[in-house]
């Protein structure tokens, strides 16, 4: 990989985060390119979703930069709004808003934040639902959906915003089994389109089909990372090592 | 000590919940149910049976008090929706991160709280009379609207606070700032929650404003003493104006409680 000539999106520098006495961020600093599929991995607690957080200041880190397509979004000065319409973010629990329809979850940002028409909107959240598969729920509460569901619309709501970036904080990790492939279709058909993502996951299939790079973490810092063929034939660090061996 | 403490937090724990609303009929508690009933079909049998035999002077104070019963309602409605917007802005500001507005929300809360309403009524009325002379029932409507708006401010911050965080977490992601996340994302969730317990000061406030019969406007009760002072029938009179006073609250109540299981159903 040619990284010289490759835009960097997101660049993170010495960055700390503290939760009380616990260093929740411990030194991270990392680059991840336009275009690039990121996987982060490691045990629960070790920090993967506050670094994910931090990207787009769900999280406000204590110390360190943070530099999202060229703004740094812990400069006074930054208005976050501006940055967090650039990046999509889907979480564990979907978040999708039980009040409103399917196609109303998609429309409202567009025509709050991105300031569309309400027919712009519309266009748009037909084409994404069409893409997700799930246009036939449009008009449906999202009550009336499953997991899976939900968590597509989700996603589809966030790509509605037409962002640079996406951040998946554990996408699957709320679902039933039978669910979590049609939620991870999705995500591989992203992919393929050449969105740039961040994704915190245990799916290590996913991991190893998707990622351009892996990147394990353990007590808040980065302690290895890697292709995943790197990652899953000859892991270097012990901890690394034995995470594996749990989870494979 | 520690063992102490930590029973002592345990007990905490165990809340009754009482408002001072009037208890809500609902088909699930039977009970109460039956009880709303016959407080109703009771009341309504009494105040038809002495206007029927015993018409002077039941009858006539029947005919003297509904210019009171409408007059209750406006102060009531005027009241209730100034109380709204006030208790929207407290309860905004009540979870404001801005120390500032927080703290003002917060000292209004309490200092509103800790006042008897009556007091509260008197002061605006009498005691700031001498500087802004208001009308009384304006008077009336500001002083119900501030006091409920700090009850309502309550209930406005626990209903945002039930909602899950995610969801702001979500609409903020998207890129919208807090103020348009609160007005399309978490008020119009919150509102559902908050629903029952607005109609519940709604009957609360329609009782509580029998206190500014106190300033002269010619409320329900006023209009009661009123009739009650010419022609000496006290007993006669307050029975009457009691029992309507319970019918009105009653079918409130109702409303209130069909309106609640309509919004659970959605």
């Amino acid at each position: 990989m040619s990284t010289e000539t490759r835009t960097v999106m997101v660049r993170m520098r010495n960055v700390y985060k503290y939760f009380g006495q616990l260093r929740a961020l411990n030194n991270v600093s990392l680059d991840i390119y336009d275009g690039e599929k990121v996987v982060v991995i490691g045990p629960s607690g070790s920090g993967k979703s506050t670094m994910l957080r931090s990207i787009n200041k769900l999280e406000t880190v204590d110390a360190g930069d943070i530099i999202v397509d060229g703004i740094n979004i812990n400069d006074e000065k930054t208005n976050i709004n501006r940055v967090r319409e650039e990046i999509g973010m889907v979480f564990q629990s979907f978040n999708v808003f039980p009040h409103m329809t399917v196609r109303e979850n998609l429309n409202l940002a567009q025509m709050v934040v991105r300031k569309r028409t309400k027919e712009e909107a519309a266009a748009i959240s037909k084409e994404l639902l069409t893409k997700v598969g799930i246009l036939e729920k449009a008009d449906q509460y999202p009550g009336k959906l499953s997991g899976g569901q939900q968590q597509r619309v989700a996603i589809a709501r966030a790509l509605a915003m037409k962002p640079k970036l996406m951040l998946f904080d554990e996408p699957t990790s709320a679902l039933d089994p039978e669910m979590i492939n049609e939620v991870l279709d999705v995500m591989k058909k992203l992919a393929k389109e050449g969105m740039t993502m961040i994704v915190v996951t245990h799916e290590m299939g996913f991991a190893r089909e998707v990622a351009d790079r892996v990147i394990f973490m353990d007590f808040g810092a980065i302690i290895e990372e890697g292709t995943p063929e790197h990652f899953f034939k000859n892991p270097t660090e012990e901890r690394t090592k034995l995470f594996l061996s749990q989870i494979l | 000590m520690a063992q102490i403490k930590s029973n002592k937090a345990q007990t905490r724990k165990t809340v009754i919940a009482i408002g001072d609303g009037p208890a809500i009929p609902s088909k699930k508690d039977a009970g109460l149910f039956t009880a709303w009933r016959v407080s109703l079909v009771g009341a309504i049998a009494i105040i038809a049976f002495l206007v029927t035999f015993k018409q002077d002077p039941y009858l006539a104070i029947l005919k003297f008090v509904p210019d009171g019963i409408l007059i209750t309602f406006q102060v009531t409605v005027e009241s209730i929706i100034l109380a709204l917007v006030i208790g929207l802005f407290t309860g905004l500001g009540r979870i404001s991160k801005n120390r500032i507005i927080n703290g003002i929300a917060s000292v209004y809360v309490e200092v509103i709280r800790g006042i008897p309403l009556l007091v509260q009524l008197f002061y605006i009325y009498f005691a700031l009379g001498r500087v802004v002379n208001l009308p009384a029932m304006v008077s009336a409507i500001i002083a119900m609207g501030i006091c409920y708006g700090a009850y309502m401010g309550e209930i406005f911050r626990a209903g945002i606070e039930s909602i899950h965080k995610g969801q702001m977490e979500a609409a903020r992601s998207l890129g919208m700032t807090n103020a348009q996340a609160m007005r399309h994302v978490i008020l119009p969730q919150a509102f559902k929650t908050i629903l029952p317990p607005i109609g519940n000061e709604f009957v609360a406030l329609l009782k509580d404003s029998s206190l500014v019969s106190i300033l002269a406007v010619s409320d329900l009760l006023r209009r009661g003493r009123e009739f009650a002072s010419q022609s000496f029938n006290y007993f006669e009179t307050y029975t009457m104006v009691a029992l309507v006073y319970l019918v009105i609250t009653l079918f409130l109540s109702k409303i209130v409680s069909i309106m609640e299981e309509r919004i659970s159903v959605d």
